[in-house]
């Protein structure tokens, strides 16, 4: 984790930026176009999917996918919590109340309440899903370069969202660089010693403040260059992405393949029920 | 956390699709709004600024009740309008998506969440500022609480009709099960309601032009200008 890094269960930007412009492994010289093409199908797949096994090799298979971009899965695990949070938060008063076996029981108020079988299922598999997604959506952005998300971003968005994004995407440096730069000073005059709620709150609000309006002036003069610089509306690519491989092709129609069973499996006719 | 984003898996692809095209469409609006693919250079530069500092703010832990991270999208409404707010907002959501903080196919339903958040905070705040004439902390205050509250409840709603995805329980009983999560919701909304009410403030004591949109006309400013705090700070 970077040294800017304020949160070990955020993936921090700066370092998945690193890890995309210097990189070497297979993963990184894969198409990016190929990549974000996974990246969609997973996503079906982990929508359309709902036998935990299917789920569980597609996890499994994505994992593998990380690894051999040689990134770094102890930093992977601290960064599940967000997503295993927003899970938990959904499921977690469903795993009590979905009809089945009773696993475990306690008694609150008065009231005995039990954890099923189904209950858990489906906990475990809306994580899973969760978590395939997240973990090829980390992959894609730690071994893409900055220049090629660019030209991908300019290619798929509608031109005024792709500008925010690509202007945002840099932004975010200076923006976390400032912030962090006011908290450490904020901790070097003994800020994190502040007691009470409300304190905290106002010592903090004057930070988020201060780079608000910071970034307002930070805007103005930025968008006072771009004019002086003739900005049309639209970012120059520096670098244009080439097509995908032959083998980008295959692994990609190869998915494509396995998706239209699996949809087909799910809405027509099981063809895969041989679990 | 003051807001629940959706991971992918937890709708159908039905949903997904339905959740996705509304929010295509709210999006449509503000760029029509906005003046399409004719959007001012500053205006540009001012949604990205708000994407790039709302996304660090959300990274900073603010350690009260055991540590709490906050997104700031109401008031990205009050300074930037509901227009260019929805478009901050979304490209906040692909952030997020990124890295795990909510889903990619829940991009349209968590920006349905996020937009009515940036709606209901500029228009709440404006009316309170401009009929009421209330202070600028009780105004970002009310706003925001509301603005949660709501925000807590549509989400409750679409999760309530969509159904979570391999769940037997219907929309009622899914909505019932699901409340307690909305109260914690709001719960932690009314920290976020407190800051915005302090940052607002803030804002108003140094640069109170960038309030001018939500509040309709041009105030004094105060003695106090922004080289004069930078300098302090």
């Amino acid at each position: 984790m970077s040294r800017r890094s304020y949160s070990r269960h955020i993936p921090d930007f700066r370092l998945m930026t690193f890890f995309a412009e210097d990189g070497k492994s297979v993963v990184h010289r894969m198409n990016p176009w190929t990549k974000a093409a996974l990246l969609a199908i997973v996503i079906l797949m982990a929508i359309i999917m709902d036998d935990l096994i299917l789920l569980a090799v597609l996890y499994l298979s994505v994992l593998a996918f990380y690894a051999a971009g040689r990134l770094p899965i102890r930093l992977l695990v601290g960064w599940y919590t967000l997503p295993v949070f927003f899970v938990v938060t959904i499921a977690i008063l469903l795993i009590f109340t979905e009809p089945g076996d009773p696993l475990a029981s306690i008694e609150i108020l008065g009231k005995r309440i039990a954890i099923t079988d189904a209950g858990l299922m489906l906990l475990v598999t809306l994580l899973v899903r969760a978590l395939a997604v997240v973990t090829l959506s980390l992959a894609l952005f730690m071994t893409t370069r900055y220049s090629h998300m660019a030209y991908m971003v300019s290619r798929i968005l509608p031109r005024p969202l792709a500008n925010i994004f690509l202007l945002s995407y840099r932004f975010n440096f200076e923006t976390s660089d400032e912030i962090s730069d006011v908290v450490d000073a904020v901790h070097s005059r003994n800020g994190n010693m502040v007691r009470g709620a409300a304190k905290q709150t106002r010592l903090f609000a004057g930070i988020f403040g201060l780079s608000f309006v910071h970034a307002f002036e930070r805007a103005e003069r930025i968008a006072k260059a771009m004019e002086s610089r003739g900005f049309s509306g639209e970012f120059p690519n520096v670098e244009k992405l080439t097509k995908p491989s032959h083998y980008g092709y295959l692994l990609v129609s190869l998915a494509i393949l396995a998706l239209v069973i699996i949809t087909y499996s799910r809405y027509v006719s099981d063809l895969i029920g041989w679990w | 956390m003051a807001h629940v984003h959706l991971e992918d898996g937890a709708f159908t692809i039905e949903w997904v699709v339905i959740w996705t095209l509304i929010a295509v469409a709210l999006i449509a609006i503000a760029l029509y709004r906005l003046g399409g693919y004719a959007i001012p250079t500053r205006k540009l530069a001012v949604a990205a600024m708000c994407v790039a500092v709302g996304f660090a703010i959300f990274q900073i832990e603010i350690p009260v009740f055991g540590g709490v991270h906050i997104n700031l999208t109401p008031l990205i409404g009050i300074l930037v309008g509901p227009s260019l707010g929805s478009l901050a907002v979304l490209v906040i959501n692909m952030f997020g998506a990124a890295i795990g903080h909510g889903g990619w196919g829940m991009i349209g339903a968590n920006s349905i969440v996020n937009i009515v958040e940036v709606f209901l905070g500029f228009f709440i705040y404006r009316h309170l500022r401009c009929s009421w004439n209330a202070s600028r902390f009780f105004s970002a205050f009310s706003a925001t609480a509301v603005a949660l509250t709501v925000s807590a409840f549509v989400a409750l709603v679409i999760i309530s009709i969509s159904g979570i995805q391999g769940s037997t329980q219907g929309g009622e009983q899914t909505f019932a099960n699901l409340l307690i999560m909305a109260a914690a919701n709001i719960a932690t909304g009314l920290v976020e309601a407190v800051v915005t009410g302090y940052i607002v403030s803030f804002i108003g004591k140094i640069r109170s032009d960038l309030l001018e949109m939500a509040e309709g006309e041009k105030r004094p400013e105060t003695a106090e200008t922004s080289q004069e705090v930078g300098t302090v700070v």
